[in-house]
């Protein structure tokens, strides 16, 4: 099955790794219960982690261009230039020259229909061989993180050996689409065939119809920004301004303090002239914080608390992450930071408020956890994606929760709680701003790194978990362990 | 319902040559004076073997929020037979006069979905008049069969007010209670409703009643501005409902403030789930997201 030495082995019986396949199913007593509620129960799935049958899929290293505000440096920047920026900066970084990696997958959520191809023309335009396989995903924010999940199943399964997984969005080149009206108008042209029919169709154009039809964050079903459903989903939670301000200025602080420490100096690809991400506030203070004027939920009865500091900001950029099996890092002299353990997906009805639109990591966690026999008590590092202060702390409240715990996850009484200095302790997305896709490869290449330098804690290796909302009311969350 | 053979048309009648009628009977009323009859016609209109046209149903589909499927939306259908009901109004003998008719209610119960490649028999006829406080208020009821067949699949019944016209012989209710206050719960949805709003409705459903179609058009009518299509708004609080509701339903709506074009319309659907964890029934409520004024509300319930 080998042609050019390129296709690895089929699934093969690697030596069992130390994961403890018959662990316990939940540390909350009977995984499944009886009457499970609808939205998906923790437990309920019999099966054990399968790595022990499986090889590893490890995370060698990743890069990423600085993140800008949008409208910033990187304003005339397309999807496809971004993403091949971030991509030169890993094989310059890891030697990849001319080499033919198994498969690159990345995607943008503002996507143009021109870029069908994007990831495959990114790889056209990179160092790499090309000769290597590529193809784009979409996931809303979960993007980025989907892309690694499925390229490492894909080593752990040994239909590839090494994979590089990204995600880019520009919300300064956005595609900005044609009305309705004339789009129609335009299709139905082409389709006439004769000049009487074809002034028919011109004749339909109205003035309104040249006026063009931006994307916008609104959810299709509710017509509530993102922002606005947050606002619900915060207040329903009662999470303060002042918690929210407090989660900012710590993801400031710690992003500033990462860059001070050097940590970002084997991740990151300066471009365009930006060395940081252009959001950083490194000099922002809670008072400052709590000058700003709420901008999120002011029409919606509820007490407003979100602003433009607690809430990520539109921002460019992108990011990628080098994937590859132990053999094949080993046989390139590449370092071998983490492995990815197992993900998981989740889905909540928000269409009519059952649950918040960024709730289903709330979901997604507890049901990852227990199918690897792990509690939040064995986890280093928590990386929860803030799209919104809000949001990671609605999520943490939730698993506070005793009735949500009971009612909603099936449990015996709250999920838990997390020691809060383990949260984000490098920054995220309120401070280094968040180009949708762009962002789960930020997180997963930053921990990966993390996990490495903890190396072992109490005899095992590092932990780390990454929960990443996305439009649409789903959710992504993945493990990673230390290699 | 009365015993009296059923007028058939031989074809859906025309909306606008209904509008211009009922304009031209408002002008004669206005000169001769109203007729004395008081009571509501007998006959029942009934047109045979009607088709929806497929393009019209997409397109109405996309505005409403639907997916674009075979079956037509409950709102469509009502779309469909409206000229048909319309005609009943417009008769001669009818004693309240069409134009400035307020539609108070609208409540439907589909049994039985219908395809737009399927004939449909339908059915109208006006019944209940009664008083109102401000006026005289009657039933429009319209029923949907498939050709030929006996059962029921669709059957709506639309409440009209005729404000300030008081006809002998029918009691004015003392006044009603004065509506409970609304206090605005926190919106799942939101709508923004452009000036063109009317216009769109009125181009997939055939109703290009003026008070829809411009400010300009509205204010000759004596309206500030245009206003939105009731059962507009009505379907896509249905679309909005979702696919629980299935293919059988009932669905009702009680129109209170209008909506002023343009606008942003605030709406609460609220699920309802037996102990089974199956859909019963959501209801909504919508309001105009500054003011909080309730615009309607109203349920979708399985049968």
């Amino acid at each position: 099955m080998s042609v050019n030495g390129q296709s690895a082995p089929g699934p093969k019986d690697s030596t069992p790794t130390a994961t403890p396949a018959a662990a316990p199913a939940s540390p909350h007593g009977p995984a499944a219960p009886a009457a499970a509620p609808a939205a998906g129960p923790v437990g309920g799935r019999a099966a054990a982690p399968a790595s022990a049958q499986l090889r590893k899929a490890v995370i060698v290293g990743g890069n990423r261009i600085p993140f800008a505000r949008t409208g910033g440096a990187y304003t005339k920047s397309s999807n496809q230039d971004m993403l091949t920026a971030a991509l030169d900066g890993l094989i310059a970084r890891f030697g990849l020259q001319d080499e033919r990696i198994g498969e690159v997958g990345a995607g943008a959520v503002l996507k143009h229909s021109r870029d069908f191809n994007l990831t495959r023309e990114a790889v056209l335009g990179s160092a790499l061989s090309a000769e290597t396989p590529a193809y784009d995903l979409q996931q809303a924010c979960a993007t980025g993180l989907e892309t690694v999940l499925g390229l490492a199943n894909k080593i752990k399964l040994g239909q590839i050996d090494s994979a590089i997984a990204g995600g880019v969005d520009s919300a300064s080149d956005a595609p900005i689409a044609v009305s309705e009206g004339l789009r129609e108008v335009l299709l139905d042209l082409n389709r006439a065939k004769s000049l009487p029919q074809r002034l028919r169709v011109l004749s339909r154009l109205r003035p309104k119809d040249l006026a063009p039809d931006a994307p916008n964050t609104g959810e299709p079903r509710t017509g509530l920004s993102m922002g606005e459903h947050q606002a619900l989903t915060t207040a329903q939670w009662k999470i303060t301004r002042e918690a929210q301000d407090e989660l900012a200025f710590n993801s400031h602080r710690n992003l500033a303090a990462a860059y001070d420490a050097g940590f970002f100096d084997d991740l990151l690809t300066p471009y365009r002239g930006l060395t940081r991400d252009s959001n950083l506030r490194a000099d922002t203070s809670l008072e400052k914080l709590a000058t700003l004027k709420p901008v999120f939920g002011k029409n919606l009865g509820s007490a407003a608390t979100m602003t433009a500091g607690n809430s990520t900001p539109l921002t460019d950029g992108a990011s990628t992450v080098l994937l590859a099996s132990e053999e094949w890092a080993d046989a390139h002299d590449l370092p071998k930071l983490a492995t990815v353990v197992d993900g998981e997906a989740a889905a909540v009805d928000f269409v009519h408020g059952k649950d918040g639109l960024l709730m289903a990591p709330a979901f997604a966690v507890p049901r990852l956890l227990a199918r690897n026999g792990l509690s939040l008590d064995d986890i280093d590092f928590f990386e929860i994606h803030e799209a919104f202060a809000g949001t990671v702390l609605s999520t943490l409240a939730a698993w506070e929760d005793e009735d949500f715990g009971r009612t909603r996850l099936g449990l015996d009484g709250a999920f838990g709680s997390i020691d809060r200095s383990k949260l984000n302790v490098n920054g995220s997305s309120l401070a280094a701003g968040h180009p949708f896709a762009a962002t789960g490869g930020r997180i997963v290449a930053s921990l990966a790194k993390m996990l490495h330098s903890r190396g072992r804690v109490d005899g095992r290796p590092a932990r780390g978990l990454i929960s990443i909302c996305a439009a649409g009311g789903q959710g992504v969350v993945a493990i990673l362990e230390a290699h | 319902m009365t015993s009296s053979q059923p007028v058939i048309l031989g074809e859906m009648p025309s909306l606008s040559k209904l509008y211009l009628n009922a304009a031209a009977a408002a002008a004669r009323r206005r000169v001769l004076g109203t007729d004395e009859g008081a009571g509501l016609p007998e006959t029942r209109h009934e047109v045979r073997d009607v088709k929806a046209a497929v393009e019209n149903l997409t397109a109405y589909q996309h505005l409403i929020g639907e997916t674009a499927s075979d079956v037509l939306p409950a709102g469509f259908v009502h779309a469909l037979a409206f000229p048909l009901a319309m005609s009943v109004m417009n008769r001669d003998d009818f004693p309240l006069p069409l134009l400035g008719m307020i539609h108070l209610e609208n409540r439907v119960v589909q049994s039985a979905p219908s395809r737009f490649t399927e004939a449909l028999d339908i059915r109208a006829w006006a019944e209940n008049l009664r008083g109102h406080r401000s006026g005289s208020q009657l039933d429009l009821v319209t029923e949907v069969r498939g050709a030929g067949e006996e059962g029921v699949r669709w059957r709506g019944v639309s409440s009209y007010l005729a404000k300030g016209v008081f006809l002998p012989g029918i009691d004015k209710p003392t006044a009603a209670a004065v509506p409970a206050g609304f206090a605005a719960p926190d919106p799942t949805a939101l709508w923004q409703l452009g000036v063109d709003t009317g216009r769109a409705y009125a181009a997939v459903s055939g109703d290009f009643n003026p008070i829809h179609l411009s400010v300009l058009s509205a204010r000759a009518l004596g309206l500030r501005r245009s206003i939105a299509h009731g059962m507009y708004l009505a379907s896509r609080a249905l679309a909005d409902v979702g696919a629980a509701k299935g293919d059988a339903f009932s669905w009702s709506v009680s129109f209170e403030a209008p909506v002023f074009l343009p606008a942003r319309v605030a709406l609460d659907i609220s699920t309802v789930e037996g102990t089974d964890g199956a859909w019963e029934r959501s209801d909504y409520v919508a309001w105009n997201s500054r003011s909080g004024r309730k615009h309607f509300s109203g349920a979708v319930a399985a049968l």
